[in-house]
C-alpha cells in the first residue's frame, strides 16, 4: 500500500519538505507491519530499504556466534533506520528486530529508487541528506561518548566523570 | 590565505565535485597550521570550523577531569574534522589536538551552511559526503562499543 503524502508530512524526520518532495517520496513508499520478535534486517544481508517507524519498538543488535546478540540501540515511533543502502557495499551492518508489534513506512533505497531520485533531484537529495546527516552525527556523538565512558570505567576514574558523562548522554 | 583549487580537487573528500563547486569552496577556504600539542578544538567550545587535514596527525579525545583524555579517534592526511558546525547547538563534542605538526584547510561552518541552502546542487554533494563518512564512523564505533561490552562480560 502506497503512503498518502499527508502521513509523510506528519513525520518529524520529513518536516519542512515541500509538497512536491513528499509526493516524490510517497511514490516510492509502502506501509508494512511486523509481529513481535520478527526480524526486519539481517546483518550482512542486502540493504535496500529505509524505514520510518510509525508505531512500536525496534531493537538494533549485533549478532554474536553462539551467544546472545549485543544490544546497539532501541528505536521508537518517529525514528528512522537502515542507512546501508546509501553507500557501497550496500550490506546491513546490524540486525533489526521488532520488540513489539511494529508499523512502519519503508522506502526502496536501492538503484532506480531513492538513491537515483536524489541524484536526479538535488533539491530533494539535499533535504534528505541534510536530515540523515543530522541524525547520524547525533548518534555518532552519543556512541563515542558511551564508548569513552566505557573505556574510562576500565581504568578507575573519578566518580564525577562517570556521572557527568551519563547526564550528557541523556541530553541527546 | 585562500587555497588553490588544484589542492582542493585532489582531496579524497571532495572527489567528484564539479569545477564550479570546487571554486565555491576555494572562495571560502583558509589554511591553518598547528604545532605539536596544540589544541584545535575544545569540548564545549563554539563549533564553526570544518577542517580537511593536509599533513600530520590529530587525536580526537574525550576530556576527563584530572587525568588524560580518553582516545576517540586518530585522524591523518585526507581526513576531515569537525561536524558540530552542521547542527544546533553548534558546540564541539570532543577535544582535538595536533600530535605532530599539522597543516590543514578550514572553512567557516556558517558560510558552508549558507552555501548549501543557497545552492542545493552543492548542498547535496556536501551532505552526501558527510553522510557517508559519518555513517561509516558510526558503524565502526558501534562495533567497537559492542566488542568492548562483550569483552567485559567474558570470564577472565
Amino acid at each position: 500500500m502506497q503512503i498518502d503524502p499527508s502521513i509523510l508530512q506528519a513525520q518529524p524526520f520529513l518536516k519542512g519538505m515541500t509538497r512536491r518532495q513528499l509526493e516524490l517520496l510517497a511514490k516510492d513508499s509502502m506501509q508494512t507491519e511486523f509481529g513481535a520478535g520478527r526480524r526486519i534486517l539481517n546483518e550482512g544481508g542486502r540493504a535496500d530499504r529505509f524505514y520510518l517507524i510509525l508505531e512500536g519498538r525496534v531493537e538494533l543488535e549485533l549478532p554474536v556466534p553462539d551467544g546472545e546478540a549485543i544490544h546497539i540501540e532501541t528505536l521508537g515511533a518517529g525514528d528512522v533506520f537502515g542507512w546501508s543502502w546509501l553507500f557501497a557495499p550496500y550490506h546491513c551492518h546490524f540486525d533489526a528486530r521488532a520488540a513489539t508489534p511494529t508499523k512502519a513506512i519503508f522506502f526502496y533505497g536501492s538503484h532506480l529508487h531513492l538513491r537515483d531520485l536524489c541524484e536526479e533531484n538535488h533539491d530533494l537529495g539535499y533535504e534528505l541528506m541534510k536530515r540523515i546527516s543530522k541524525i547520524v552525527v547525533k548518534r555518532l556523538q552519543a556512541t563515542r561518548r558511551e564508548l569513552a565512558a566505557c573505556k574510562s570505567k576500565d581504568n578507575p576514574s573519578p566518580a564525577r566523570f562517570v556521572q557527568q558523562s551519563a547526564i550528557e548522554v541523556e541530553q541527546f | 590565505m585562500k587555497i588553490n583549487t588544484a589542492i582542493l580537487e585532489s582531496q579524497p573528500f571532495l572527489r567528484g565535485m564539479s569545477g564550479r563547486q570546487i571554486e565555491l569552496l576555494a572562495e571560502e577556504s583558509m589554511s591553518a597550521e598547528f604545532k605539536v600539542g596544540e589544541q584545535i578544538l575544545y569540548q564545549g567550545g563554539p563549533a564553526n570550523r570544518f577542517y580537511i587535514i593536509l599533513e600530520g596527525r590529530v587525536e580526537l579525545e574525550s576530556p576527563v577531569a584530572g587525568r588524560d583524555g580518553v582516545h576517540v579517534q586518530t585522524l591523518v592526511a585526507g581526513d576531515v574534522l569537525g561536524w558540530s558546525w552542521l547542527f544546533p547547538p553548534y558546540s564541539w563534542h570532543f577535544d582535538a589536538r595536533a600530535v605532530t605538526p599539522v597543516k590543514a584547510i578550514f572553512f567557516y561552518g556558517t558560510r558552508l551552511r549558507e552555501l548549501c541552502e543557497e545552492n542545493h546542487d552543492f548542498g547535496y554533494e556536501l551532505m552526501k559526503r558527510v553522510s557517508e563518512i559519518v555513517i561509516k564512523r558510526l558503524q565502526a564505533t558501534r562495533r567497537e562499543l559492542a566488542a568492548h561490552e562483550t569483552n567485559l562480560l567474558l570470564p577472565i
